[in-house]
């Protein structure tokens, strides 16, 4: 579990870790449409390059990104073969016996697989650099504009903070009841996968009762101090945009023009 | 005036059994009151009935002279706080500050107000130094600690403890009772604190003991202890002082019953 590099965030000092998460989505958001713009080849250029320079002022290191891509290299392959073996249009590249690659096949799994690499190292280079309850808050004044058309945007951000707060809680509580039905011979490691169902079902049963019992006590806690979701509160961290966040808007904005640029003008 | 005051209270959960069955007791303004009982005494039950988290199926209960009623249910809140047992399924925000702070949120607080309002109520629980701490990385005392700073912050004239020390460890437990002690002597607060620690009790200046729904007994530690065998009927203790005390009387050692053990140590051995 330690070196998983996706959705960790990463207590570095940098420009991008103090920038707005506001900014940080809106930049996250801008540039994967300008990923999914068919620009053709040179125009994930521009693209690589904002990343580049992000991973640089992020002082997130090239092995860090990668690492990132790691977990879904395994679909990354899983596509090529399928690809190789549907995709039978453009011009033969190869052949030996039944078995064929055709030019279109190898190109657009290239895009594929350029497209996931370069979602994945975006969204990575946003939650190593933003607290998740930052990251929430972003989210909840984002999608404020939109509580006038009936997007819950508080209650979905305190739901998602306070299954944040909670999951560690939960390891705990987890290993806990592992701990306690281990002592009472329940054995989660070895068996058959029969054996092994039923070994969960005795881990999962209890997790469930308490959490749910957690959850009413949480329930009463929150109210008793006043806590009404429909009701206006005012909030501890405020966010506030400077000149950096306008910037790298800015920037991401370029990127994403020129992609459209060079789509329309089919460079 | 009494703070709290319970009329012929009556609750049940599950519509047949009553958990509170007629329940009557008044508590004064300013004072520091601890109530006793077995479990299913409804101990518990009475401290969610207090401030409306459940609804009594019928008589009276008056917070501040206020009748309770579902109008003025929010107000209500504000002038009552609970600091639960459970010290992990309380904490709401993610780091100290954020947790103290959220009282302030729901109580529209305005946002350059609350640093100023976080730090000084952290500082009354002697948490100032943990103000960006996770809850993960706090002990259990800790984190009643910042629970009563939660509550501090947005200052309710009553405070209920509703076992707050059970899951506790000895230090812990001994910090929170220090800390009700000193809040106590600020004596603008009512303090309400439902416990099985008798010690606790022998430090509060009114009991209330409950038995089977009802207020069976109410007085000084002292009157409630004097009746030790009718306690031990109910499945009570009574303070360790108390049975060191008798069991120096016994042995003729010692002329009185006291309540703690400071007493005890001055009554085997005058200082003066």
């Amino acid at each position: 579990m330690r070196n998983i590099a996706l959705g960790r965030y990463m207590p570095l000092k940098s420009i991008v870790n103090d920038m707005d998460p506001r900014a940080k989505l809106v930049i996250l958001f801008v540039l994967m449409i300008a990923i999914f713009i068919p620009a053709g080849f040179w125009g994930y250029l521009p693209i690589a390059l904002f990343i580049l320079a992000a991973l640089k002022l992020s002082k997130l290191s090239i092995s860090f990104a990668m690492r990132s891509v790691k977990p879904m290299l395994f679909m990354m392959f899983f596509l090529t073969v399928i690809n190789v073996l549907v995709v039978k249009t453009g011009v033969l590249w190869f052949q030996l016996g039944w078995f064929t690659i055709y030019s279109d096949a190898v190109i657009q799994t290239a895009y594929i697989i350029i497209r996931l690499t370069l979602m994945i190292i975006l969204t990575t280079i946003l939650t190593a650099t933003t607290k998740p309850l930052d990251l929430t808050l972003g989210i909840e004044k984002l999608l404020k504009p939109l509580e006038a058309v009936g997007v819950p945007a508080h209650i979905v951000a305190m739901m998602i903070s306070i299954a944040l707060r909670f999951i560690p809680t939960l390891i705990e509580e987890t290993q806990r009841i592992m701990n306690a039905q281990a002592s009472r011979g329940v054995d989660l490691e070895n068996g058959t996968l029969k054996e092994k169902i039923t070994a969960v079902l005795a881990l999962i049963v209890p997790l469930f009762v308490s959490a749910f019992d957690r959850a009413d006590q949480l329930a009463n806690a929150m109210e008793a101090r006043g806590y009404d979701p429909n009701k206006t509160r005012t909030r501890y961290k405020t966010l506030k945009m400077a000149n950096a966040d306008y910037a790298g808007m800015f920037l991401a904005v370029a990127v994403l023009l020129l992609n459209i640029v060079l789509w329309k003008t089919g460079l | 005036m009494d703070a709290i005051r319970v009329e012929n209270v009556e609750f049940s959960y599950d519509g047949e059994t009553d958990v509170i069955n007629g329940m009557s007791f008044a508590i004064p303004k300013g004072s520091y009151t601890t109530i006793i009982g077995h479990n299913g005494s409804g101990k518990s039950t009475i401290a969610k009935l207090l401030n409306g988290l459940l609804e009594a199926k019928s008589g009276n209960i008056e917070i501040l002279g206020q009748k309770l009623t579902l109008e003025n249910l929010q107000s209500i809140r504000d002038s009552i706080g609970i600091v639960f047992q459970n010290p992990d399924n309380q904490f709401i925000g993610s780091t100290v500050a954020d947790d103290i702070a959220f009282g302030l949120e729901n109580h529209c607080v305005p946002t350059e107000q609350m640093q100023q309002i976080i730090e000084e109520s952290a500082r009354k629980v002697g948490m100032e130094k943990y103000l960006d701490a996770e809850p993960a990385n706090l002990s259990g005392g800790q984190k009643q600690r910042v629970a009563i700073a939660g509550l501090l912050a947005v200052s309710p004239d009553i405070i209920v403890f509703d076992e707050s020390t059970s899951m506790l460890d000895p230090q812990g437990k001994a910090s929170i009772n220090a800390q009700i002690k000193e809040l106590n002597k600020m004596k603008d607060k009512t303090i309400v604190s439902i416990t099985h620690d008798m010690d606790e009790v022998a430090q509060s200046e009114h009991v209330i003991v409950l038995q089977k729904g009802k207020a069976v007994l109410e007085g000084t530690p002292k009157e409630i202890f004097a009746n030790d065998k009718l306690l031990q009927e109910m499945g009570l203790d009574v303070p360790f002082a108390l049975k060191a005390s008798k069991a120096f009387q016994k042995a003729g050692m010692i002329k009185e019953d006291c309540l703690n053990l400071a007493d005890v140590v001055e009554a085997l051995c005058p200082s003066k």
